[in-house]
């Protein structure tokens, strides 16, 4: 078997990877629309309405827009969510479980972070 | 000739010390930081469409094999001798057990701000600091066991449901399969809360701090938990005699999955191996 160690990944042969989003958008802002653009188009009904809440000391907000994509905050920080399959959401905070709706999402990165934890900025709260 | 990984709970100190001094080498050399950013880069979610290779997909075991080789390859350029440790969670289930001691990993994270401080990945010991991370602390953090509403880790009967499918995967080869050896072991589960995290994933949680996140890697503890991952490969072709990775063949143009994830003979990004490659890997290492 090979056993080199290739260290200038490829792109796959289709689709992006979240390294080639994480080297276009530096702002959140911006990456949204490059996030959103291909993912696979769900029924939102299930995901509730857009939420500005303080969930145990932390303001968390949660903006849907007309095409139902997310752009979620916490503390004013962007906070990245992915989708599953099944609908339901997971962020870069707490990305081995899911939630049904990105505001359960939003709650329980709150929940794993520590007291005064505080994403990073730029892109989706990961500093590379 | 092949070489052994060990049950970390078998170390002997020596061991542990060159194992621990080889991590914070690839670390200081910068090496290590690549490996954080490699796993964020290939995490993508099934409801997302594009190529999945780590997670939610057949690969998720052919590609954290083949990405645990290469830190191995970068340890062992350091310090020959050294292998990676497996962390038996089966066995070893307390957060005052191995791996978290004081010459191995270090403990949990202290309540305030769940920052690590024992071992020699504390941040004060000045040789751990993360710079590729979801949060802006520059210090390892943990939860072990999730204080303020404790999990407990899988059990062997846990394990036993993932070991005992027939099949490696079923279609639609995502998070979604409730069949299937993969996504059994994996631990993308259906329904809400605690029963939905399985086996893998449930063990990510139990860790806590940066093991639950996308930069996962950053706890040197992801390397011994998906070492004791990979090893249930094994001990699944072990009791499945000529069972194979599957799809054996890519989804077809009119399949949904088309394109989105790796077949047995496909490239598997971002190394130039197959998964087929990787099916057997007798000749590297083996699991004592
Ligand atoms: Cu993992």
């Amino acid at each position: 078997m090979a056993t080199g160690i290739q260290r200038s990944p490829k792109a796959p042969r289709n689709g992006r990877t979240r390294r080639d989003v994480m080297a276009r958008g530096a702002l959140a802002a911006a990456l949204t629309p490059l996030l959103t653009a291909f993912r696979t188009p769900r029924p939102a009904a299930d995901d509730g309405a857009s939420f500005d809440r303080v969930h145990r000391g932390r303001r968390i907000r949660g903006t849907r827009d007309a095409d139902g994509h997310w752009y979620v905050t916490l503390d004013g920080r962007p906070l990245h969510l992915m989708r599953r399959a099944d609908g339901t959401w997971l962020s870069m905070v707490d990305h081995y479980c899911s939630y049904p709706a990105p505001l359960d999402a939003a709650r329980a990165a709150v929940d794993a972070l520590a007291p005064g934890e505080q994403l990073r900025g730029g892109g989706h709260g990961v500093r590379a | 000739m092949a070489y052994v990984r060990k049950d970390a709970a078998t170390l002997t100190a020596d061991e542990k010390r060159r194992f621990v001094n080889a991590l914070l080498e690839v670390k200081r050399r910068g090496e290590y930081d690549e490996f954080v950013r490699t796993h964020l880069a290939y995490y993508a979610s099934d409801g997302e469409r594009g190529l999945r290779t780590a997670h939610m997909a057949p690969s998720f075991l052919p590609w954290h094999r083949r990405f645990l080789l290469d830190l191995e390859e970068a340890l062992r350029r350091i310090d020959p001798s050294v292998t990676l440790p497996y962390w038996d969670w089966t066995r070893d289930r307390s957060a005052r057990s191995a791996p978290w001691t004081a010459d191995l990993l270090g403990g949990d994270g202290r309540r305030s701000d769940l920052r690590v401080t024992t071992g020699p990945f504390a941040y004060r010991e000045g040789n751990w600091t993360i710079r590729t991370g979801v949060t802006e602390g520059e210090f390892l953090t943990r939860d072990l066991g999730r204080r303020a509403d404790p999990i407990a880790l899988p059990t062997k009967s846990d394990l036993e449901q993932a070991l005992k499918e027939p099949e490696y995967d079923v279609a639609p080869w995502d998070s979604t399969v409730t069949r299937g050896f993969r996504n059994r072991l994996e631990g993308w589960g259906t329904g809400r809360g605690s029963a939905s995290w399985r086996n893998h994933n449930r063990v990510h949680r139990w860790v806590g701090g940066a093991m639950l996140g996308a930069a996962s890697v950053n706890d040197p503890a992801f390397w011994l938990h998906h070492a004791f991952v990979d090893l249930q490969w094994y001990r699944w072709q072990r009791r499945h005699r000529g069972a194979r990775y599957l799809p054996a063949t890519a989804p077809g143009p009119g399949d949904e999955q088309h394109g989105r994830i790796v077949s047995r003979r496909e490239k598997l990004p971002p190394w130039d191996v197959t998964p087929q490659e990787l099916e057997d890997v007798g000749a590297v290492y083996r699991y004592a």
